[in-house]
């Protein structure tokens, strides 16, 4: 018989990254319904779950290098998600209610002192104990902007919690990049570079920034006001400023937010049209949970759970301080500033991405503040989600009504 | 007869009530926040008062009781600002028009209140498609007769009160050609239409006890009238209008409802037909479908002519009952805009053109509705 194995693959056959891409996908999508209708979680539980479940820690289908290579879809869906925060930022809202500003600046300020201060008493370093305090002072975007849009959610408190997210985002990466100088002289560079490293990143991702905005404002104003190709613009730009990051080595988080605000409140002639991702948002956010899930250790908590339950206490009473004392004064209805300090709760894959970037500069630095905030990014990737589902359905802002032929949870 | 005893209000008295749409700021699509834009307002004083609707997505405003238009609009204006400055706290847009451009039906949230539950419930789909904003303007009568004989010789003249009103050329995205689509929401509804051909105030209440009898309906609130008596309140309550794009032209209607009234009151050379009532869904419909450019049957003269000239005519003669009234200038002032062939519709459907999408029509829609109106 002849030899057929010409045009047979080897055995087994080499499955690239594509399969193990859609497989991803699969898993998350099956993950997040499972989620949904067998116990009426969030889907994004049910997508991180399937990501754990796959990852090291479970059947072991994906390993480290995938993650390293998936860093680029990791960074396209969060760009995509923070472009979208950064576009739901009003900066004339907070011209109007002060209050609402030193709110959202408190819930920043509040969150990371109070992390700082807890972790010093464990007897941290400081620089370790502010970079992650700095970490922990953001809330997941992805999270909160996948469980508002899953439940439809509309109101005061889903636009306040989009809003805060946006504030302490920024905030963190602030706080985090102006660490930079006393880890580089702590790790005896350069004052040249302790000083011009930072401003290289911030100044850089806000003038790559600036520039897709100028790019979106100008393309959009000529292409006039056709949601298909606008959508198609907004999707390629963002594709490109992650490029572009990326490649300039600025983070990309704070380039696409920049990108986001300045799209939201330059754009004086209203040239864009309101913005919807839909489904091609949905898609990376599922990648992106998923992968958030495979990256999470719990290997370590048993041996931190006493820092990483003070961790994610003090962050929530930080975050929520400011929120209760200035709520009624910036126009919350009663009940309103704990819901939202609640919905506040979610960490997750920005904080990993933010804790991973830090580790290539500095391995040593970044493995001990990963040992400090990864263990609270595992438990608030699980809990988180269902503070936010809790927080906006208890304020009555999420849609009573499922969608048309959509099953109910639990059905 | 409980509740159905007519107080005696003072004649021409004229109250204000407008719907208006709550949007948010991010897409110009409806809001969901009347409640918390509401409980911000119980702390503060604000002239009138601020009530929910049937849906989260709506908010409406009562003037008090007012003899002349000017003072309805100075306390309007009073009102506009209190709450827009609220709205504006919680990044929320005040915006007038019969209907929200784009909106989907099937979005909306019905106000937490037992009332609008059980429209819902009895209703179904019809009362979240009745996300519609209309102006009512209210009437005092001397007592039910005449309210009754109002409500009979008004009808002729509501086609003037849709085309002078009409703002809701769009509906679910598309431009519906009407200068009212507004009204044919209302249609829907088992009890909406006009009044019976009474007589008199008597033989109103034989018709009311027979409807609730039958277990139709429970008091006045169930009928979705065009012109409908509020014995309660002593007044006629005139239903057609689209919310107009600014307080001042709500105010404008109501000093031309009231001079017109008054007109009819004095006159008296007709009596009450019902022919009116024959040629109203004609009437009616070409007032929703052409504005000011619809024909009008007049039964009492036995011809048609464009309601835009009717209204000119009748501005002229109704004059003399609007300098007794202080409203010379709100009759000049709608029927200088009939001349120049202006609407709110067409505002909106020119704004479409120069902006080229919905949710800009209602960005500039509602910061025409956050700047004061010139007072009178």
């Amino acid at each position: 018989m002849q030899d057929l194995s010409w045009f047979l693959p080897s055995w087994p056959p080499v499955f690239g990254e594509l399969v193990r891409f859609g497989a991803l996908l699969v898993a998350g999508l099956l993950g997040g319904e499972l989620a949904h209708r067998l116990a009426g979680l969030p889907r994004v539980m049910g997508y991180v779950l399937a990501g754990v479940a796959c990852g090291p820690h479970g059947l072991g289908l994906m390993q480290a290098p995938l993650f390293a290579g998936a860093r680029v879809f990791v960074d396209l869906a969060l760009g995509l998600i923070v472009f979208e925060l950064g576009h739901r930022f009003d900066l004339d809202w907070l011209g109007r209610n002060r209050w609402l500003a030193l709110a959202a600046l408190g819930e920043s300020l509040g969150a990371f002192f109070a992390i700082y201060a807890g972790l010093l008493y464990f007897d941290y370093p400081p620089l370790l104990a502010a970079a992650a305090a700095a970490v922990g002072t953001a809330t997941s975007p992805a999270v909160v902007m996948v469980v508002a849009h899953d439940l439809r959610a509309s109101g005061q408190i889903t636009e306040r919690m989009l809003l805060f997210t946006a504030v302490n985002c920024v905030f963190a990466y602030v706080a985090l990049t102006l660490m930079l100088p006393f880890l580089h002289l702590e790790n005896e560079s350069s004052w040249r570079s302790a000083i011009l490293h930072p401003l290289y990143l911030l100044g850089g991702a806000g003038l790559l920034g600036f520039f897709g905005c100028q790019l979106l404002l100008g393309i959009a104003k000529w292409l006039g006001k056709r949601e298909d190709r606008q959508f198609i613009l907004m999707v390629a730009l963002v594709v490109l400023m992650v490029g572009c990051a990326r490649a300039l080595q600025v983070p990309v988080v704070v380039a696409l937010l920049v990108f986001g605000i300045l799209a939201r409140n330059l754009d004086d002639d209203h040239v864009l049209l309101p913005l919807r991702f839909g489904y091609a948002g949905q898609l990376l956010f599922v990648v992106l949970f998923v992968l958030s899930g495979a990256s999470l250790d719990f290997s370590g908590l048993e041996s931190v759970a006493a820092v990483t339950a003070v961790f994610v206490v003090v962050r929530f009473l930080g975050k929520a301080v400011a929120i209760l004392a200035l709520g009624r004064l910036s126009g919350l209805r009663a009940g309103g500033a704990g819901l939202l300090s609640l919905s506040l709760l979610p960490m997750s894959g920005l904080a990993v991405v933010m804790v991973y970037d830090t580790a290539l500069l500095y391995p040593r630095f970044g493995a001990e503040l990963a040992a400090v905030v990864l263990s609270a990014v595992a438990l608030l990737e699980l809990i988180g989600p269902l503070a936010t589902q809790f927080a906006l359905r208890r304020a009555g802002e999420t849609h009573p009504e499922p969608r048309a032929g959509e099953a109910r949870a639990g059905t | 007869m409980a509740g159905m005893d007519f107080s005696a209000s003072q004649s021409l008295s004229v109250g204000i009530e407008i719907e208006l749409q709550l949007v948010r700021a991010h897409d110009r699509d409806l809001a969901h926040e009347a409640g918390d834009l509401i409980e911000r307002l119980a702390k503060r004083k604000v002239p009138g008062e601020v009530k929910p609707e049937v849906t989260l997505s709506m908010i409406e405003l009562n003037s008090s009781i007012h003899t002349t238009f000017a003072g309805a609009l100075a306390e309007l204006e009073a009102q506009r600002a209190v709450v827009s400055e609220a709205a504006g706290m919680l990044n929320l847009g005040l915006c007038g028009g019969g209907a929200h451009p784009f909106h989907d039906w099937a979005e909306r949230r019905v106000y937490p209140a037992d009332r609008f539950k059980s429209i819902t419930k009895r209703y179904g789909f019809l009362a979240k498609q009745f996300t519609v904003f209309g102006e009512h303007v209210h009437l005092g009568c001397a007592n039910g007769d005449e309210a009754v004989y109002l409500i009979h010789m008004l009808t002729r003249y509501m086609p003037h009160f849709i085309a002078l009103s009409a703002s809701s050329p769009f509906s679910q995205g598309e431009d519906t050609s009407f200068q009212s689509s507004r009204l044919t929401a209302v249609s829907a509804f088992p009890l909406s239409g006009h009044m019976p051909f009474v007589p008199d105030w008597a033989a109103f209440l034989e018709y009311f006890e027979t409807m609730r009898g039958y277990g139709i309906v429970e008091g006045m609130k169930d009928f979705y009238w065009d012109i409908r008596p509020k014995p309660e309140y002593g007044t006629i309550e005139i239903r057609v209008c689209d919310t107009p794009l600014t307080v001042r032209r709500a105010a404008l209607l109501a000093g031309y409802a009231q001079a017109l009234a008054a007109w009819l009151l004095e006159e008296r050379t007709r009596t009450p037909s019902l022919s009116v009532y024959q040629v109203n869904a004609f009437n009616r419909f070409e007032a929703c479908r052409f504005g000011s450019l619809g024909q009008l049957v007049d039964p009492f003269a036995r011809r048609k002519r464009s309601i835009g000239d009717d209204i000119l005519e009748t501005a002229a003669a109704i004059m003399p009952q609007a300098a007794r009234l202080g409203c010379v200038d709100a009759v000049r002032e709608l029927s200088d805009g009939v001349r120049r062939g202006y609407s709110d519709s067409g505002w909106l459907r020119e704004r479409l053109a120069a902006t080229g999408s919905l949710p800009d029509v209602v960005r500039e829609a509602s910061d025409l509705w956050a700047r004061p109106s010139p007072a009178s």
